[in-house]
């Protein structure tokens, strides 16, 4: 492999082009709250955002830092560092990424220069952990905690209920939502106690509102990705989730996803596509490489067009009543497990997600999804350091085959480049182009 | 050390077991319920009237015909279990239960109820942390497992009923705990290879048989003859065994397998289910709150382990042989505090990380013997 193969995503809209000057402007405002030694969490995916901005607290995805790490290419070093830690390949490169991370800069005393973000991810008072999705996020902080940081850790630990039990059961649902409702009290709490402030339920309410009116602009952007052709690709998709994760509650994301649905619609109404003739309408399973987000816009180059994609989703979860503000976001995460689970969960049973963005993987849910997007083909990105996400694909792979839809499924990884096999992924995507010129030649 | 009958007979049923397990459901007229892991308590099982069966795999066996429904990257364990199923090996089962012991294992639940369904399948949830939100997860859950048992064998699961059953087990572990306590005699007076031997007959054996067997080997050992030369002590800890092939190579390479910490071993039996007024808090107690698996998230520190540490003072080990099964992220994330850890207190540790086939068998032996080589020389043992 050589750093040559791995392109930058080209993006197709004005809106998340300007997130370079926006992403900028907010790190910087944070930047000189970190140097005044402010309470600075490491967060997981799947912390309710919400709540951090409600403590007034600085944070950081650490899972997010892998994914700038990895586009810059600079994860490895970082996953190799933690590789001669003792840490084994196969373990989560987001992980591995921030351990190694952890390893240099426990060992030089200062952040590490290959850091792709000035400052690198600042130097935490406490760790938020959410197990929602996978065993290593459980493991994860308690490593960190134990080896390179001394801090106090809370990790969130959602659970959802098997694809055979019935979550509109009574009392199944109220075994699901008082451990739901009793975690994020822990969690209150461990923030209560590690910043010295009381929630404010007013300030988490109102912040509340504004997240979700955010999210509603992005549900309906979705949307619009079922007109033909489609108005938005991946690159701009797995791009434009950044404002939520950190700008939360501001009416400043409010107004980019304002902005970005405005765009998209009016690409609709112009009938303006990302590519100039749009053959191929596809899903996409999994995490990104997020080192070679430039391979959709391979498959764009081919007339392959992502259409819908299975992580980073937002339904109709969040519209729940604010009024109690933490039953809110019970509800929400319930909610959305519930509408999960009646998608089908056999292989995606972990779906308790109190931020609300997530994956999802429905069986039950493929064909009306299939139709609405009108797709043509599907591709599925088996990361062999992330089973979580991909482990599930070839059960996927055969319902979206009772329905007539063809599958592509290539291995690699989201952050470790030195898994990308271009040549090799590069043949399959012909093969696999070639099969579905083939079936649409025969269905005329 | 000579080899006693009853051990031959231990290894005789294993190999049996399908079979045994289809006689005795035949016999009995109750059904059989296989089981992966240990946080859904198999004595619930046998209160409500079922036979209690653990599922183990065949090591080294290939896995194709798994790749139609599940990926190639994930445990090579859940792949092999599945591949039995598919093969037609398990199909004297009844039902299924599978704890959420681990992620690969909750989604083995789901991929195989959905294609291969039983007439009685459960997924038993189980929290990654042991506080008190979870504890009542927890009891919950027991709760609706004992009810759909219920449901499917017909028979209800009284207080007495599974007190007697606990009872029953608990028979089982104090002998159990007698042949581990004969481990730590230098020599051992039995091989880690046939205790676990024993062990695994306990997965499915009916309790009294199996107390036959492990009474049958106290006996046995007291008349055994010929102690061995001391060798080095291991201790091996890990995820799942459920073959003696691996505490054969360690004593083929020149060790004793002196204790364990594995799914299959003394985690299970370490210590007795209390009597309780509430047989089914004592159940919690035991499989969620006790039970040492690295899946359980205790919270961060290195005290975590000191279970182990002095589980390898207690049986005096030298060192420490780690094996992990690919993709086992709980135990992968856990060994290098645990190395260092060890280290620290003078245990040295070697890792072999294997996809579930102990193969190519050579590497493993070379491995295993430079690293006895190594103990060996850090200690005062004859030449063997």
């Amino acid at each position: 492999m050589s750093a040559s193969e791995m392109r930058r995503a080209k993006r197709h809209l004005e809106t998340t082009r300007k997130m370079k000057d926006m992403l900028p402007r907010f790190f910087m405002r944070t930047l000189e709250r970190r140097f005044s030694n402010e309470p600075l969490a490491w967060c997981m995916v799947g912390v309710p955002p919400e709540l951090l901005k409600a403590f007034n607290l600085l944070w950081e995805w650490p899972e997010n830092f892998g994914t700038i790490c990895a586009s810059r290419l600079v994860a490895p070093d970082f996953i190799k560092a933690a590789e001669g830690d003792g840490y084994s390949p196969e373990l989560c490169t987001y992980v591995t990424n921030t351990m190694g991370y952890c390893k240099i800069w426990k060992d030089s005393g200062e952040p590490p220069e290959a850091s792709p973000i000035p400052g690198g991810m600042g130097n935490p008072s406490m760790l938020l952990g959410s197990g929602f999705i996978c065993e290593p996020r459980y493991k994860w902080f308690q490593a960190i905690a134990t080896r390179y940081l001394d801090v106090p850790v809370y990790s969130s630990d959602p659970l959802a209920p098997p694809w055979d039990v019935d979550p509109h059961d009574p009392r199944i649902a109220a075994h699901y939502k008082d451990l739901l409702r009793e975690d994020l009290q822990g969690q209150v709490e461990f923030l209560e106690q590690h910043t010295g402030k009381k929630l404010d339920l007013d300030l988490l309410r109102e912040i509340l509102a504004l997240s979700h009116k955010a999210l509603a602009y992005w549900r309906d952007t979705l949307y619009l990705r079922k007109a033909i052709p489609c108005p938005m690709g991946s690159t701009d998709y797995f791009s434009a989730i950044i404002p939520q994760m950190y700008m939360v509650g501001e009416e400043e994301a409010v107004d980019f996803y304002r902005e970005i649905y405005h765009e998209v619609k009016d690409r609709v109404e112009r009938k303006i596509g990302i590519v100039e003739e749009e053959k191929y309408r596809l899903i996409w399973f999994g995490l990104p490489p997020w080192f070679n987000l430039g391979f959709f816009n391979y498959l764009e180059s081919l007339g392959a067009v992502v259409a819908i994609e299975s992580t980073y989703n937002v339904g109709d979860w969040f519209e729940v009543d604010l009024d109690d503000p933490l039953e809110a976001i019970v509800e929400r995460t319930w909610r959305r497990a519930v509408k999960m689970h009646e998608y089908g969960t056999e292989v995606m049973p972990e779906l308790c997600n109190p931020a609300v963005f997530g994956g999802f993987a429905g069986s039950r849910m493929l064909e009306e999804t299939v139709k609405e997007y009108s797709l043509d083909g599907a591709v599925m990105h088996l990361t062999r350091s992330c089973r979580a996400v991909s482990f599930g694909e070839v059960h996927t792979r055969n319902r979206l085959a009772e329905l007539g839809v063809p599958s592509l499924i290539f291995e690699s990884d989201m952050a470790d480049p030195r898994l990308w096999s271009d040549a090799q992924i590069k043949t399959r995507v012909h093969a696999f182009i070639e099969t579905m010129a083939g079936r649409s030649t025969a269905k005329g | 050390m000579k080899d006693m009958p009853v051990l031959a007979r231990a290894a005789e049923l294993n190999s049996q077991k399908e079979e045994r397990v289809r006689e005795l459901r035949r016999e009995s007229g109750r059904p059989v319920i296989g089981y992966l892991c240990c946080f859904a308590p198999p004595e619930m099982i046998s209160a409500a009237g079922a036979i209690p069966y653990r599922i183990t795999g065949r090591p080294g066996e290939p896995t194709s015909e798994a790749d139609a429904y599940m990926e190639p990257y994930g445990c090579s364990y859940v792949r092999n279990v599945f591949t039995q199923a598919l093969k037609g090996r398990l199909d004297s089962l009844d039902g299924l239960v599978i704890s959420h012991s681990c992620d690969l294992v909750q989604r083995l639940y789901g991929i195989w109820t959905y294609y291969r369904p039983l007439p009685y399948s459960r997924l038993f949830n189980v929290p990654h942390q042991v506080t008190p939100q979870a504890e009542r997860f927890f009891m919950r859950e027991l709760g609706f497992f004992k009810e759909s048992l219920e449901q499917f064998t017909g028979q209800e699961v009284t207080g007495e009923r599974l007190a007697e059953e606990i009872a029953r087990a608990n028979r089982s572990r104090a002998l159990i705990r007698e042949l581990y306590r004969l481990r730590q005699e230098n020599p051992p007076l039995i091989r880690g290879s046939e205790m676990l031997e024993l062990l695994l007959a306990g997965g499915w054996l009916p309790p009294e048989e199996f107390q036959k067997l492990l009474s049958d080997t106290l006996a046995g050992i007291k008349k055994r003859p010929a102690q061995e030369p001391p060798r080095p002590r291991v201790l091996v800890w890990g995820s799942l065994l459920d073959n003696t092939a691996f505490y054969r190579m360690i004593e083929e390479a020149g060790a004793h397998v002196a204790a364990d910490d594995t799914c299959i071993g003394f985690r299970l039996f370490e210590k007795d289910i209390p009597p309780a007024d509430d047989p089914i808090e004592a159940l919690k107690n035991h499989y969620f709150i006790n039970f040492q698996c690295p899946r359980t998230d205790r919270g961060p520190g290195r005290p975590r382990f000191d279970y182990l540490l002095e589980r390898a003072r207690e049986y005096n080990v030298d060192g420490v042989i780690g094996y992990i099964i690919s993709f086992c992220d709980p135990h992968k994330f856990d060994y290098p505090d645990l190395r260092d850890y060890l280290k620290e207190s003078g245990f040295p540790m070697l890792l072999i990380d294997d996809n579930y086939s102990f193969a190519p068998a050579g590497a493993i032996q070379t491995r295993l013997q430079a690293f006895i080589e190594l103990l060996k020389s850090g200690g005062s043992f004859s030449a063997t």
